[in-house]
């Protein structure tokens, strides 16, 4: 228990982490509140909670927010299907008459009821309506829910840490965000990406490593482009790189830029890379 | 304690609340905060919820503990060069040293404050004498790196090291880009937008709802039951008018870009029209306004529940507005002065709303504005207009 409350975060093995951003996660667990991250994608909002699960060896617990989710999905789940062939076919060891025993976890209730603290992620939490992200925070206050069909309450054994992410630009209701620390993960800057890029692949060739780098902020300041590639489409494009055998990284300062696939998903945007370059390269 | 800075925060325009401010004193009692820099991690974590006023935080924040100066426009450039001059010196201390006419290892003595003071005091001198006509001051904020030069003392500029005083962290001004007057952003115009979407369930109940059905027959206890949903539908129509002509138009385009590339991609019934400086008898459908006419008059026959959104700088002549022959364009005169069609506009589309790229603020000098607002309720084509100007919209229903 005291190693515990005194374990702090101090970052994991694929993941950089700067030192503002291990500051507020501290903070957050020592307040027990939740931490809301947005920013734009590939700025690693998703991998924080990767890495302090993994940093301080608690189990993870995702919760993936969908559109259409309701608040007690996440809670807890009344499998009233195998209820009914249990009762139809009773061939199992369960107890029908016992509406308990029917009743499975969902992603928040798994976290309530873990025995070890644990890090609970909610990820993309925009995407549902704001009545489920009030709903759910409230929950997450009081630290319990009740399950209807048994009419019991559900209570935290160990109060898990609590990370919600957010790609939005738009501003969460003002209860929500009065119940959460908040942080805005900016897009790492070139010397950042560097240190990442390294983390993923500790024998890059430098040069390489400064033209794909180079050539990654160049395509990022494209106008009209709908997805910028992020974090995740470096990598990925520097894998592609790296597995071409043919490639040499003087390609890229020359302008060429192969396996544009990898960077660029949509294909409005493909082409209106591709057609910049091309323009680029006959002036 | 604090107490000051808190209500600077609010009388600032950051929104913080009372239970923040407490849950702040917490986070100071858990023994985690034993820094400034802690300090004002922790602060702008627990108290601001929201990127867009990181930037004003920073300000009150390096104002409160260093006293730096709240930015006056005027004081404010001359920071900005001084510390684009620190940056400078920190790469290149030999030339600066040689540009100022000063010994290098007389500056070098000085910590980076004494340096962004010397500079500040050395730019207030050259701004009297020449009106900042001063080549060195100029190249200064044109440094395109500087955040891994060296500087004697020891202190590291920008980068991740957080080898620096809160304060200085807080000075950088790292979030500005993110403050809501800042310029508008593709994916910002995508966020305002998305809330004119409108789903509504709509036409007969004729979709099964699987899990229902599943989860009332369960309960049932095996009696069938089907539950029947309507299917959600976007019913929201939107008309776009967009005034691409003229030269007063100009420096808005990419703006304007951004808001037409995204309106295409958000809604599936929306018609795009094109004008110069305002309306007469026709909208265009091609961005040449040569080729497809479409009169004004026929663009009552549809749905009045379409949301009309006019974007346009509304500036003018007065005559192109008020006169019966204004359009600059012979083949467009018609008899009926533009406000008139503007007005019938109006009628036809209870809601409507004018976008205008020009910043609010200089809106009362000119009177073709002026006189359009009467017509149309006008938001600045920024992220906070373009919010209010979605709400308005969306309010009516």
């Amino acid at each position: 228990m005291e190693n515990e409350a005194a374990a702090r975060f101090t970052g994991a093995s694929h993941y950089v982490l700067d030192d503002e951003l291990a500051k507020i996660v501290n903070i957050s667990m020592a307040l027990e509140m939740p931490l809301l991250l947005k920013g734009e994608p590939g700025t690693g909002k998703t991998m924080l909670a990767h890495a302090i699960a993994e940093n301080l060896r608690m189990p993870l617990i995702v919760l993936n927010v969908k559109s259409s989710m309701k608040l007690v999905e996440a809670l807890y789940q009344y499998d009233t299907l195998t209820r009914l062939n249990d009762s139809r076919f009773g061939d199992s060891s369960r107890d029908v008459s016992q509406i308990e025993e029917y009743i499975k976890m969902g992603k928040i209730g798994q976290a309530f009821t873990s025995e070890v603290r644990s890090v609970l992620l909610i990820d993309e939490i925009d995407k549902a309506d704001t009545d489920f992200q009030d709903d759910m925070l409230d929950v997450l206050d009081q630290m319990e829910f009740d399950i209807i069909e048994i009419d019991k309450t559900v209570r935290t054994v160990r109060r898990p840490v609590i990370v919600i992410t957010s790609n939005a630009k738009k501003d969460l209701s003002d209860p929500f965000l009065g119940r959460c620390n908040f942080h805005h993960i900016a897009f790492p800057d070139p010397k950042m990406m560097r240190k990442i890029v390294r983390v993923h692949f500790p024998d890059i060739d430098a040069a390489l490593l400064e033209n794909a780098i180079g050539t990654f902020y160049r395509l990022r300041e494209l106008d009209a482009i709908e997805k910028k590639p992020a974090t995740r489409e470096l990598i990925n494009w520097i894998r592609a790189l790296k597995a071409d055998p043919d490639f040499r990284p003087k390609t890229l300062s020359k302008g060429d830029v192969p396996y544009m696939g990898v960077l660029f998903k949509k294909s409005g945007d493909y082409e209106r890379a591709a057609s910049t370059l091309q323009r680029r390269r006959v002036f | 304690m604090f107490v000051d800075f808190f209500y600077m925060l609010r009388d600032k325009g950051v929104p913080v609340t009372p239970t923040s401010f407490l849950t702040l004193h917490k986070a100071l009692q858990t023994g985690l905060v034993v820094s400034l820099d802690d300090f004002y991690t922790a602060s702008r974590s627990i108290l601001v919820k929201s990127e867009r006023y990181f930037d004003l935080f920073d300000q009150i924040f390096a104002h409160t503990f260093q006293g730096a100066e709240l930015p006056e426009v005027e004081a404010f450039e001359i920071d900005e060069v001084a510390r684009a001059l620190l940056e400078q010196w920190l790469q290149n201390p030999k030339e600066m040293a040689e540009a100022l006419g000063v010994d290098e290892s007389e500056l070098s003595r000085l910590s980076p404050e004494e340096l962004l003071a010397y500079f500040r005091e050395r730019l207030k001198e050259q701004t009297e004498e020449h009106h900042g006509g001063s080549k060195w001051i100029g190249t200064g904020g044109t440094s395109p790196v500087g955040h891994s030069g060296h500087h004697p003392g020891g202190m590291r500029v920008g980068g991740m090291s957080r080898n620096k005083s809160a304060v200085k962290v807080a000075m950088e001004r790292r979030y500005k880009d993110y403050s809501r007057s800042g310029p508008l952003t593709q994916a910002m115009v995508g966020e305002a937008l998305k809330r004119l979407r409108n789903m509504v369930p709509a036409g007969p109940k004729d979709q099964v709802d699987v899990d229902e059905s599943i989860y009332q027959t369960m309960k049932n206890a095996g009696e069938i039951e089907i539950v029947f949903q309507r299917s959600l539908k976007d019913r929201l129509k939107v008309i776009l008018a967009i005034d691409n002509g003229g030269w007063s138009m100009d420096p808005y385009i990419p703006v304007v870009q951004t808001l037409f590339d995204y309106a295409r991609s958000q809604f599936k019934e929306l018609k795009i029209f094109f004008y110069h400086n305002t309306i007469y008898d026709a909208l265009w459908e091609d961005p040449q306004r040569y080729r497809q006419p479409v009169l004004v008059r026929e663009l009552s026959r549809y749905d009045p529940e379409t949301r009309l959104i006019l974007v346009g700088d509304a500036s003018m002549a007065p005559y192109e507005l008020m006169a019966t022959d204004g359009s600059i364009y012979i083949s467009e005169r018609s008899g009926k002065p533009s406000i008139e069609q503007l007005r019938h506009l109006a009628e036809s589309f209870p809601h409507n709303a004018w976008l205008n790229p020009v910043p609010e603020h200089q809106w009362h000098y000119t009177y073709t504005i002026k006189a359009i607002r009467g017509i149309f309720p006008m938001f600045e084509l920024s992220l906070d207009g373009l919010e209010s100007a979605v709400a308005h919209l969306m309010s009516r229903n």
